[in-house]
């Protein structure tokens, strides 16, 4: 009886820990991926009033205004026209009602480099603008 | 029977609770917990389309530069604009708001003036520049 139960107790955790170090690496490299999308550089201004968005709404487009007026989206940096012709492209897929422009700019960015990203994608038609805004800073 | 239940704990759990505390330890520095982001809405009216557009008198007017604010054109703190904003607010909601923005200003100051909007319940933005 004593023995049978020592035998119950003896058993092998490493494949257990095997597992649990697979799953952490998996999430790691995923959540990485996940943040290469911004580009984290970019310090945005706070609005403690602003409403919070809720969830991903399909055809939102992000583009990003560093401090120095460089635009990208999805961290390749482009030039004015090279973005009017990624918005018009999507306006030619989905139509201008459902294009949503996020922009991202940087708090110190003048808005002259501001004023380029949004001349492109109203010369593509797409007129309603949002800017992406701090409301909580996480920790 | 005593004696079994004596030898029962052999397993050595000290390896094993290190390594759980040190991922422990390494998920909470990793974490950081992520920013809650606003998105504030605007409309960017044609240059060409948004000149007639200015005639209009029920049109509040506020002006950001590098250094200050204009409502109307007069010069306007910080302070002072978000009074006078507040008290035109409560007159209407869905009255159409241009913001003219100097193109030497920064970003912040816009996005002051666009958060003020939204914390009065001003829907009806446009954002122009000069």
């Amino acid at each position: 009886m004593a023995r049978n139960k020592e035998y119950g107790i003896n058993m092998d955790m490493t494949p257990m820990i095997d597992c649990v170090f697979q799953l952490m690496i998996f999430f790691i490299v995923t959540f990485k991926l996940d943040n290469d999308q911004i580009n984290e550089k970019i310090e945005l201004a706070k609005s403690p009033n602003g409403p919070k968005i809720e969830e991903k709404v399909p055809g939102t487009m992000i583009v990003e205004v560093d401090d120095r007026g460089l635009l990208s989206i999805g961290r390749v940096p482009m030039n004015e026209e090279t973005l009017f012709g990624i918005v018009k492209q999507a306006v030619g897929r989905i139509g201008n009602n459902n294009v949503q422009i996020l922009l991202r700019a940087d708090r110190r960015a003048k808005h002259v480099y501001v004023k380029r990203a949004m001349d492109a994608c109203t010369r593509a038609g797409v007129w309603r603008i949002q800017f992406a805004a701090l409301k909580k800073k996480g920790g | 029977m005593a004696r079994a239940k004596g030898e029962e704990p052999k397993l050595d759990m000290t390896p094993m609770i290190d390594c759980v505390f040190q991922l422990l330890i390494f998920f909470i520095i990793s974490l950081k917990p992520e920013d809650v982001i606003a998105h504030l809405d605007v409309n960017r009216p044609q240059s060409d389309a948004a000149a007639p557009q200015n005639q209009k008198t029920d049109l509040l007017q506020i002006g950001v530069y590098e250094n200050g604010y204009t409502l109307n054109d007069r010069q306007v703190s910080y302070g002072s604009l978000e009074k006078m904003m507040a008290r035109l607010a409560d007159v209407s909601k869905t009255q159409t708001v241009v913001i003219k923005c100097a193109l030497e200003s920064p970003h912040r100051m816009l996005v002051e003036v666009l958060d003020l909007c939204s914390k009065l319940g001003l829907k009806n933005l446009s954002v122009m520049s000069m």
